[in-house]
């Protein structure tokens, strides 16, 4: 998956919700679709979103499937946010190093 | 949420009213409009509107504007907080707070960004001061569990 995958996997409200349940515990498609305002099948496209985004993992229990959340796509996600503002807090603090570099008599 | 929450410190060379101002007033001298929005190429400026509630959006060649988020808090020189929510949804918004503390050698610049286990919180903040949706489309589907 990418970076833009993921992020737009968990920017869609409902997708987001999905997410909240199933950080409470797996659950099925059916169990998710019964708790949300929109039809199972509309669950099921979100859901393929959230697993083609490395953030939902599916698993067969007996004639059942189980969907959970991938720790793995959360670490990805975190990395990636990490990353976002480290590199945001390194040009503000370059701005300060510039800013004394041109001697600006104003106080900087 | 599965994701905890990104911390991250920088100390800069300046009192805290300055690296204050320059964090929210002159956040377009700084920002990396390029790699860090939603026009990128296209992005010409970056603006925080100075208030609680006040917008930080950027803004494209043609006039476009994209909102990233509202301030849900404006304390200057000491903190700063807004909805974060670029490119996407207003109801899927995340939060990030930026403290500013004095140290030895300038400011303290503090930045958490919080996924969703704290929107609860920062809707509380935003709710008293005007009407945003981005907390009920969320709020109602969580509600909606307590019913499972």
């Amino acid at each position: 998956m990418t970076d833009i995958q993921v992020l737009e996997a968990v920017g869609e409200p409902t997708r987001l919700a999905i997410l909240e349940m199933l950080k409470d515990e797996p659950r099925t498609v059916g169990v998710l679709a019964s708790a949300l305002p929109v039809s199972q099948p509309a669950v099921s496209q979100h859901l393929k979103v959230l697993r083609d985004a490395g953030l939902v993992r599916s698993e067969k229990d007996g004639a059942r499937r189980i969907q959970h959340l991938d720790p793995d796509g959360f670490r990805l996600l975190r990395e990636w946010v990490d990353s976002f503002w480290d590199q945001a807090l390194e040009a503000y603090r370059e701005s300060f190093r510039q800013a004394d570099e041109s001697d600006d008599p104003g106080g900087g | 949420m599965a994701m905890d929450p990104v911390v991250k410190l920088v100390t800069v060379p300046t009192a805290p009213e300055k690296a204050f101002r320059r964090f929210t007033e002159e956040i377009d001298a700084w920002w990396p409009r390029r790699s860090h929005s939603v026009f990128e190429a296209s992005c010409v400026a970056v603006r925080m509107e100075r208030e609680v509630g006040g917008r930080l959006y950027e803004v494209s060649e043609s006039g476009e504007e994209s909102t990233w988020g509202c301030l849900t808090a404006w304390d200057p020189p000491r903190r700063v907080a807004f909805t974060w929510h670029p490119g996407r949804e207003e109801a899927t918004a995340q939060s990030v707070e930026v403290t500013f503390r004095a140290v030895e050698d300038g400011t303290e610049v503090r930045v958490e960004h919080v996924g969703w286990e704290k929107l609860g919180d920062a809707a509380e903040e935003t709710r008293s001061g005007y009407d945003r949706g981005w907390d009920l489309v969320l709020k109602r589907y969580v509600a909606s569990l307590g019913k499972r």
